[in-house]
């Protein structure tokens, strides 16, 4: 019953999505080109002279109208290709593919840990609002969410590798070297990420749990038939108001990654923030491209399949529940 | 309006699964149950008149051009309640004059935000069609884009400064505020005294004014209450790349990042800013938690 | 495995209560019972003093408009009311006192001798959960049944209330089914463990005329085969016309009139009651012409004026009317009402 109308859906979703990409990766384009110096003189630093620039701009293509640079960045695109860093020669896929994993590793380690702890703390203060629980839950979190997460990373690097030692302050460590020292070493990162986010997800999903449990009929539904208070919550409006959540944890990725380039900084992880930064100094257009469409593709991505989500389940759950 | 029972026969239903007392109303009346509003806005009053009106009043020292013979004086010191930093400069003076560049920008970015943002959302939720379409396509490609290299950028191009900043923001803030409106707008659209006013020939203009403005406008306020918190403290994270106030001016945005480096030598310089920062903050949220739960009941 | 067919006339509950039923005994007895709401400081009182009876295996039609106070009193029956209720009076279920009940007392009864259909089959439904497991779970509330068992029983109780296609029904979701199935559906889950009374909130206004026709119809029917006894509750005169032995109307949280239904259309006595029956569109009045809609609109609970709370609205409102509240007495056998000058007669009070 789902069937087709689903992928009418999709499709049309798809159509909205890639004007959305031409328009990202066309603005950071001009962005960077608008930049007061460009990649030959950055590369060649302040002691070149004007005709090593040119030269070097030459063979960089750099003399050609933007819209022939940028199309034909396009069709590169398009038939796989993103091109060369003018700093190190690399491709831009391998760059990625060396710094994209790192911030993905950060972020899934912050999301999950503060999930894990969000939907039972959530549960604990739903079952008895305006209880000891409850209260307290709300109390912290609205500190912990008051909190920068920039200063929650630097306190938690001071206390806890400067003063007890006991995680690293900076690094990151691979995988393959040790998973126990890679871990260490995102530990603090993540809880800088992850705290925050913990505090605001609580709230939305206790928030949420509450409405379902106040305002919906099948709620009472599930009571009349003698159902107790636990199963209610757990087995009937946890699971819708999770949706909601993971909607808007959804939706949240673009912001998220934005997040995690200062966090990066802090602790000297390799990450893709790191290597946009550089990209922007030295003003090496096809990386900054090159990781500008990775991500806008993520929050592209993760905004249609929320949408999907909630279209495919509009039936189900549109009754009520506020769009935003 | 008529005090129609709330939960009775109306399709509302409710559950007898949480202890008496746990209803989410405050049974006290008068001023006790204004009480949160009531703190963090006179907490709030009390900051805006510590950093707006105590520096112009009181004994407050300059932020900057300090003399590095007064470098890293202890706190609670003659003059300097918090100490001086490296270079000379009264730390307490700079948390004051900081916190007033951090909160002109806030301000000016949620204003810009509430006024743009929330006329392009409410003209495109109340227009439809293309003009939503491709109003919304634009907000889309705003929202995706890495605001992160458009700080940069700006902060390359035009140089760092409070002004600046401001722009960089407002590209964080119009979106959202958009995206908001908008959905609001929508809200509105469905009910029937929206209906009403344009059968009865109200010119679009009119409604758009005396009609939906009112009805959106709570919601917007609270929201930017709200994202005051998020866009002092994303303030601060630009300062680490380079954009924010351009030192010596302080903000607490750099002073964190330039203390930063002495962590773990002196700790204060990271943590004063950071208090006041998290005090601020923690502020507006709860005030515009408190007046978001007021209004939401409407 | 028996068609779901149980003998209530027989007493087979595990309830330990006191008061047996004897023969004729009533099922559920209400006695004075009051529910007010603690709202913003200020206090509401939905109903104030409902009482009625419901034998075993009879029909009880509770009319009102909204805000009359007819769903409170129901809820309160199994305690589904919101922490800022209290209620009061009392409210028997063969013989044992429901009300002041705790949470856990309560759960024992709710589904199993008492059950609820509610108005809006789309909402009342899980939107997340399978049917199947949403009957399977009020069956194994109350029966140690093993999945298997469980899921006869459900497929057995889909059937038992005419869905087409129950198996392939228990593993869908409530959006692939139409408004009558689900309301189907919801019946089902309420019949799950043979409860002796159902009470049926509102349960086909939200459904169009035809299927509304076949679902009372199937009520009626499940009634007769199970000697289920049955709280309907409606704005429909109509419907009680159709469907109940007796009636009770409902007007601002208090009972106005009350008798069995034949009684009650043969002889209308409340003012109220004469209004909704006027307004009910029947085919024999001549076309075009204005609906007799009962004029004014419900009143405001919490500022009752002094007196009949329908003496605003009510064409033969006299002075004592609006001095003065009249008591709910039986003016005639079997037949109560609350005013003080009813319908055919000449002004006198009733006892």
């Amino acid at each position: 019953m789902t069937g087709s109308p689903a992928l009418r859906l999709i499709g049309k979703r798809l159509a909205t999505a890639i004007p959305v990409l031409w328009g990202v990766t066309f603005l950071t384009f001009v962005v960077i080109n608008r930049l007061p110096t460009d990649a030959a003189q950055q590369l060649l630093g302040v002691n070149a002279t004007p005709q090593q620039i040119e030269e070097l701009r030459q063979k960089l293509n750099l003399d050609e109208p933007l819209f022939s640079r940028y199309f034909s960045w396009l069709g590169d695109v398009l038939s796989g290709n993103l091109g060369r860093s003018f700093a190190s020669d690399q491709t831009v896929t391998s760059i990625l593919s060396e710094r994209l994993p790192v911030t993905l590793e950060l972020l899934a380690y912050a999301l999950i840990v503060s999930l894990l702890f969000t939907v039972p703390v959530a549960v604990l203060a739903a079952r008895r609002p305006n209880g000891v629980v409850d209260r307290i839950t709300m109390t912290l979190s609205m500190l912990g969410l008051s909190m920068a997460n920039y200063v929650l990373a630097l306190i938690l690097v001071y206390i806890f590798a400067v003063k007890l030692e006991w995680l690293p302050a900076i690094g990151y460590v691979n995988p393959s070297d040790g998973i126990w020292p890679f871990i260490k070493s995102l530990t603090l990162p993540a809880i800088s990420i992850g705290f925050p986010l913990f505090c605001f997800y609580t709230r939305l999903l206790r928030a949420d749990i509450l409405e379902q449990m106040q305002g919906e009929d099948y709620v009472v539904t599930a009571a009349a038939k003698g159902a107790g208070p636990w199963r209610v919550l757990i087995r009937h409006a946890l699971p819708n108001s999770l949706f909601g959540l993971l909607t808007v944890v959804a939706v949240n990725i673009g912001t998220l990654v934005g997040v995690t380039v200062i966090i990066e900084s802090i602790f000297a992880l390799p990450g893709i923030g790191g290597a946009l930064l550089e990209a922007i100094n030295n003003r090496d257009i096809l990386v900054v491209q090159g990781i500008v469409l990775v991500l806008a593709t993520v929050v592209v991505v993760a905004n249609l399949v929320t949408d999907l989500l909630y279209a495919v389940l509009d039936p189900r759950i549109r009754y009520g529940r506020p769009a935003s | 309006m008529a005090a129609q029972l709330p939960e009775a026969d109306a399709q509302v239903p409710s559950l007898a699964l949480a202890p008496a007392g746990a209803e989410l109303e405050r049974p006290r009346g008068g001023w006790l149950r204004q009480l949160d509003v009531l703190v963090p806005g006179t907490i709030l009053v009390f900051l805006l008149f510590l950093f707006f009106v105590w520096p112009v009043i009181g004994p407050v020292g300059k932020p900057t051009g300090g003399n590095i013979l007064n470098a890293n004086i202890e706190p609670w010191s003659a003059g300097h309640i918090f100490g001086t930093d490296p270079v000379g400069n009264d730390i307490w003076s700079r948390i004051l004059y900081g916190g007033r560049n951090s909160i002109e920008i806030a301000f000016s970015v949620q204003f810009v935000g509430l006024v743009l943002g929330g006329a392009v959302g409410a003209i495109a939720a109340y227009w439809g069609g293309a003009v939503d379409m491709v109003l919304m396509r634009v907000l889309d490609v705003l929202i995706a884009f890495p605001a992160l290299v458009l700080a940069l950028a700006i902060a390359e191009s035009l140089g760092p400064s409070k002004s600046h900043t401001i722009l960089a923001l407002c590209f964080f803030s119009v979106p959202a505020f958009a995206r908001v409106s908008r959905a609001a707008t929508l809200r509105l659209r469905e009910r029937p005294f929206m209906l009403a006013a344009r059968l009865s020939g109200t010119g679009t203009g009119r409604i758009l004014l005396r009609h939906i403005t009112p009805n959106v406008l709570p919601q917007l306020v609270t929201f930017a209450l709200l994202g005051m918190g998020i866009i002092i403290i994303l303030e601060g994270a630009l300062s680490f790349f380079g954009l924010g106030v351009p030192p010596p001016n302080p903000s607490w945005g750099n002073m964190i990042f330039e203390g930063q480096g002495i962590l773990s030598a002196e700790p204060r310089l990271v943590l004063v800013p950071s208090a006041f920062l998290f005090i601020t903050v923690l502020t507006f949220n709860l005030l515009g938690d408190a007046l978001r739960s007021r209004w939401s009941s409407v | 495995m028996e068609l779901g067919v149980t003998d209530h006339t027989a007493s087979v509950e595990t309830e330990p209560q006191a008061g047996d039923r004897a023969p004729g005994a009533p099922l559920l007895e209400l006695r004075d019972v009051r529910v007010a709401f603690r709202h913003g400081g200020r206090r509401l009182v939905a109903v104030d003093g409902l009482s009625y009876t419901v034998a075993p295996g009879r029909t009880l039609a509770l009319i009102g408009e909204s805000g009359s106070g007819k769903t409170v009193s129901s809820r309160a029956v199994l305690g589904l009311l919101p922490p800022t209720a209290t209620v009061s009076g009392s409210i028997r279920f063969e013989g044992e006192e429901l009300v002041g009940l705790s949470e856990r007392q309560m759960r024992r009864h709710r589904g199993a001798s008492i059950a609820m259909v509610f108005q809006d089959p789309t909402r009342s439904l899980n939107p997340t959960m399978r049917i199947g497991a949403q009957i399977t779970e009020a069956i194994r509330v109350h029966q140690k049944l093993d999945g298997k068992a469980a899921k006869a029983r459900a497929i057995e109780l889909l059937k038992l209330v005419r869905l087409p296609a129950a198996e392939q029904r228990f593993v869908e979701y409530p959006h692939q089914l139409s408004g009558g199935m689900r309301q189907r559906v919801v019946i089902a889950i309420a019949l799950a463990a043979s409860p002796k009374l159902l009470i049926a909130d509102e349960a086909t206004t939200a459904l169009d005329v035809t299927t509304q026709a076949q679902i009372m119809e199937l009520l009626r029917d499940l009634q007769r085969k199970l000697g289920m006894a049955m709280v309907m509750i409606s704005h429909d005169l109509g419907l009680a016309a159709s469907f109940a032995d007796e009636v009770v109307v409902m007007y601002a949280g208090r009972a106005v009139e009350q008798a069995p239904t034949r009684t009650l259309f043969a002889n209308v006595r409340m003012p109220y009651t004469k209004a909704l029956l006027e307004a009910i569109p029947r085919i024999e009045r001549p076309p075009h012409q204005p609906l007799p809609v009962v004029p004014g609109r419900p009143p405001d609970l919490a500022a009752l004026p002094a007196g009949c709370p329908f003496a605003p609205r009510c064409p033969s409102a006299r002075d004592l009317c609006r001095e003065s509240a009249p008591p709910f007495g039986e003016g005639e056998p079997g037949h109560r009402w609350a005013c003080w000058y009813p319908c055919g007669s000449d002004g006198a009070a009733p006892a």
